[in-house]
């Protein structure tokens, strides 16, 4: 017997700034999306549906960076009402490739030139951040964009009140289960020892190089990556701009770090 | 004065809203704001390679990733002199049809269709209308499992590179979509049918230009070289700049565009506008049989385009995968070249998508990226204007919020592109000689100087009146001289009226402005000199035909003197008008 709306989790999808990659592939999940839609009381999602209510939330799911004082507000507020607040996608974990102007003077140097000296008059301009930069984040889906199968099988366990399973190695594994050559090993460029496994290490199986566009596995060995590059031949500013394209904070200290490194 | 606004835009992509002020029976100002953060994405590309733009730039926008994609190779290809083989084009070209069909059917079925039949969404939609639903998700399911063919994955997939793909599929899966495709016809007809016969209000109507791409080969498509607009001109894709002309607005952080100073349109309806005589087949019929002249007025029929493009692309389908079969897959084109300057220019699903690049030494130097909405937002901002103020006239006043709602989703927005670089640029400045004479073409206008005798340049408008009344001009009036209850343009609804006077519009002294009346509004920074000018009974007719001279002053101390340059300009205005 299906349960009452009452018994049902409240879960509010929010997106912040960011490509709304990770909401659009809640909406592509076209065969469970009504299952979903039963099974939880979608109390808030705007791209889906007109009839959003900012009430109390059991769960939260935040897309996107933190990039207006407005989304800032938002954000806060939407970590009183929830009781879990989950991050998904690299926008919200990491801060997303707009969060790579690392620095405070980069980023406004770089804003002046897009915008120029006009005064925005509709929400304050914030350099972009991870939401953990302003709230607690209790759990992290990475991905650009998440894929299908994890947030299903996430969603589904916190549904149920137990923590996500994510993979925590990094897409190297995935690339042997699906028997791909090494692509280091020929010397092109690939990022797959340090990034995050999870989309099945699709690029690989395409021929072409892991771009790190789901940000860095837990305790990546980011120097051994570096000078195994360094080794193959590319070059000092080519490999740490490699590394920083979708990491945005999640790789901060160790490019911080190769600051002082001499080239 | 009161606010009616939607907030948070829902079932639209990204974070916006609208909004319109009321003062009495006058919509005085709509906006439409994108809250979505600044991202900076053309700046984040500087300094990296091209393939690294490639990698990074689809991440604008989730839903038109692959037009994003498709863009940059096109103008990285174009910067680098990459030819790609026939095979390749053709899988280009089925990866953007696969985007063109999820996007288009997300849109008119998810997020458009339940205001129709008035529901929140599209699952409780699917109570009453299960058909349509299914049909709904399993298009979008089918487009989708077509880019992640092509591209690798659903959304941001790598396969696309420049000079060609990681990987071609196999022949099975190439077989496996054409039958699929043609399976799906009696299907995709109804959509037509039923997305064509939907009953759109009229209101807003209102002509606007539409501007699109120029396929090859005189067929319709979504991809060329060239831009073509509804008025028959052509712009080379390296001049877009003479089309889009982007400037930064306050209340968005998308830039906004407008040509020749006017705003104009793109997506579906553009591209049906100005090339659906060119349609074939099924498709070709159903342009016959639903396209009327309101598709060149009303933007909600931007939904039955999307339906006829949806039908476009499963024709066209097989045939793509018919030549595919028949070609060996190419290897990477490698390229050698290190400097270079492109443009790549292709149909996103919502419109016109430029992407400029310059490359120098092997890295990027120059980014500009164009995206439809940024173009569409002056458009979508004019169009619910003039839905407000109509609905106004007819005190309607309670039905403005939904169907300014309605008109903005029409546009199927995607909030997302909020990029931006390009150097700052002020408010394009009208050729106001050509628009002056238009509107002397219409009909004798009554003319109203404005200004304050004793402020030098403030002045201006109250001495070209003098002097216009004085070479025998008749209709002309001076500020202090308009009663409200009984001013001169009151029941002559046809005749133009234009409001001289000086404006700062921050430019050079002299320079000269020519704007629509109701723009006053919405640019804080000119003036609000004119407000009490607007009698309450002033309606959409009235404003439509109401516009503002201006002359940017060099000073507005006080003093008798008008300055050299604003002398010169009234000299000019004076024998243009005498003429």
């Amino acid at each position: 017997m299906e349960k009452g709306s009452k018994e049902k989790l409240k879960i509010g999808i929010y997106e912040l700034t960011g490509c709304a990659g990770d909401a659009l592939l809640i909406l592509d999940c076209e065969k469970e999306l009504i299952d979903m839609f039963k099974a939880a009381d979608i109390q808030s999602f705007l791209m889906a549906k007109s009839d959003n209510i900012d009430g109390e939330l059991d769960v939260a799911l935040v897309e996107g960076s933190v990039s207006t004082e407005r989304e800032k507000e938002e954000l806060l507020d939407i970590r009183k009402r929830a009781k879990t607040v989950v991050a998904i996608g690299i926008c919200a974990c990491f801060g997303g490739i707009q969060a790579a102007f690392l620095d405070k003077k980069d980023w406004e140097k770089n804003f002046k030139k897009v915008y120029g000296d006009k005064k925005m008059t509709h929400t304050k301009p914030l350099q972009s951040k991870p939401i953990d930069a302003y709230i607690k984040v209790d759990y992290y889906l990475p991905g650009c964009p998440i894929g299908k199968e994890q947030f299903l099988s996430t969603f589904n366990r916190i549904l149920r009140g137990h923590p996500p399973e994510l993979y925590r190695f990094s897409v190297c594994v995935e690339c042997k289960w699906n028997e791909n050559d090494c692509l280091l090993n020929k010397g092109i460029p690939c990022l797959g020892p340090i990034t995050r496994a999870g989309c099945g290490s699709i690029c690989i199986n395409h021929n072409l190089p892991c771009v790190g566009c789901w940000g860095p596995v837990e305790e990546a060995n980011l120097t051994s990556e570096f000078h195994l590059l360094r080794e193959k031949g590319f070059d000092y500013d080519f490999i740490k701009k490699k590394m920083a394209n979708f990491s945005g904070t999640g790789m901060a200290d160790f490019l911080g770090e190769l600051k002082g490194e001499k080239k | 004065m009161k606010k009616i606004s939607v907030d948070h835009l829902a079932r639209v992509e990204g974070n916006g809203g609208i909004s319109a002020t009321i003062d009495g029976k006058i919509v005085t100002d709509v906006k439409f704001s994108i809250y979505e953060g600044p991202r900076l994405v053309e700046m984040l590309t500087l300094g990296k390679t091209p393939e690294e733009d490639v990698n990074i730039v689809p991440r604008i926008c989730a839903i038109c990733s692959i037009s994003h994609k498709y863009a940059a190779l096109r103008a990285m290809e174009n910067a680098l002199s990459v030819k790609v083989p026939a095979k390749v084009s053709l899988f280009r070209e089925l990866m953007h049809l696969g985007e063109m069909i999820e996007s288009h059917s997300l849109h008119i079925y998810y997020l458009a269709l339940p205001d129709y039949v008035g529901f929140p969404n599209v699952i409780a939609m699917a109570a009453k209308f299960d058909l349509e639903v299914k049909i709904a998700l399993e298009m979008k399911e089918f487009a989708n499992h077509i880019m992640k063919t092509a591209s690798g994955r659903y959304i941001h997939g790598e396969n696309p590179v420049i000079g060609g793909f990681g990987k071609f599929p196999s022949k099975e899966e190439l077989i496996w979509i054409k039958s699929r495709a043609i399976h799906f016809m009696p299907f995709v007809l109804k959509t037509v049918s039923l997305f064509c016969e939907l009953d759109y209000p009229d209101c807003p109507e209102e002509d606007t230009v539409f501007a699109c791409c120029n396929p090859d080969q005189n067929k319709y498509g979504i991809a060329g070289d060239e831009i073509i607009l509804s008025t028959g001109e052509a712009i080379n894709k390296e001049d877009y700049k003479s089309l889009t002309n982007e400037f930064v607005v306050s209340h968005s952080y998308a830039k906004h565009s407008r040509y020749k100073g006017e705003p104009y349109s793109v997506g579906a309806l553009a591209r049906v506008n100005n090339l659906g005589e060119k349609l074939k087949g099924e498709a070709g019929k159903m342009y016959k049989k639903y396209f009327n002249p309101r598709w060149k007025k009303n933007p909600l029929f931007n939904n039955a385009a999307q339906a006829l493009e949806i039908l476009y692309a499963f024709e066209r389908i097989p045939k793509i995968i018919d030549k595919m079969r028949q070609l060996p897959a190419p290897a990477i084109v490698l390229y050698k070249k290190k400097d270079g300057k492109g443009t790549g220019i292709v149909e996103a699903p919502r419109g016109l998508l430029i992407h400029s690049y310059e490359i120098s030494g092997g890295l990027i130097s120059y980014t500009d990226i164009i995206t439809p909405t940024a173009q569409n937002a002056e458009d979508i901002e004019r169009y619910c204007y003039i839905a407000a103020q109509k609905l106004l006239d007819k005190g309607k006043e309670s039905k403005i919020r939904d169907r300014m709602d309605l008109v903005v989703r029409a546009y199927d927005p995607c909030i997302s592109c909020s990029a931006h670089m390009a150097e700052i640029k002020k408010a394009p400045l009208d050729d106001w000689r050509t628009k002056l004479d238009g509107i002397i073409k219409k009909g004798l206008p009554i003319f109203v100087g404005i200004g304050r005798g004793n402020r030098s340049d403030d002045r201006a408008g109250l001495e070209l009146a003098l002097e216009l009344r004085k070479q025998g001009v008749t209709d002309v009036w001076l500020e202090s001289e308009i009663i409200e209850v009984e001013a001169p343009w009151k029941n002559k609804p046809h005749r133009p009226l234009v409001f001289i006077d000086a404006l700062d519009f921050k430019e050079k002294p002299g320079k000269m402005i020519l704007l629509p009346l109701h723009y006053i509004f919405s640019n804080t920074v000119l003036s609000h000199k004119l407000l009490p000018f607007i009698s309450s009974d002033m309606g959409y007719e009235r404003l439509k035909n109401s516009f503002v001279l201006g002359i940017q002053p060099e000073s507005i101390e006080e003093g008798m003197k008008i300055s050299e340059p604003v002398r010169q300009a009234l000299e000019k205005v004076l024998k243009q008008i005498m003429n």
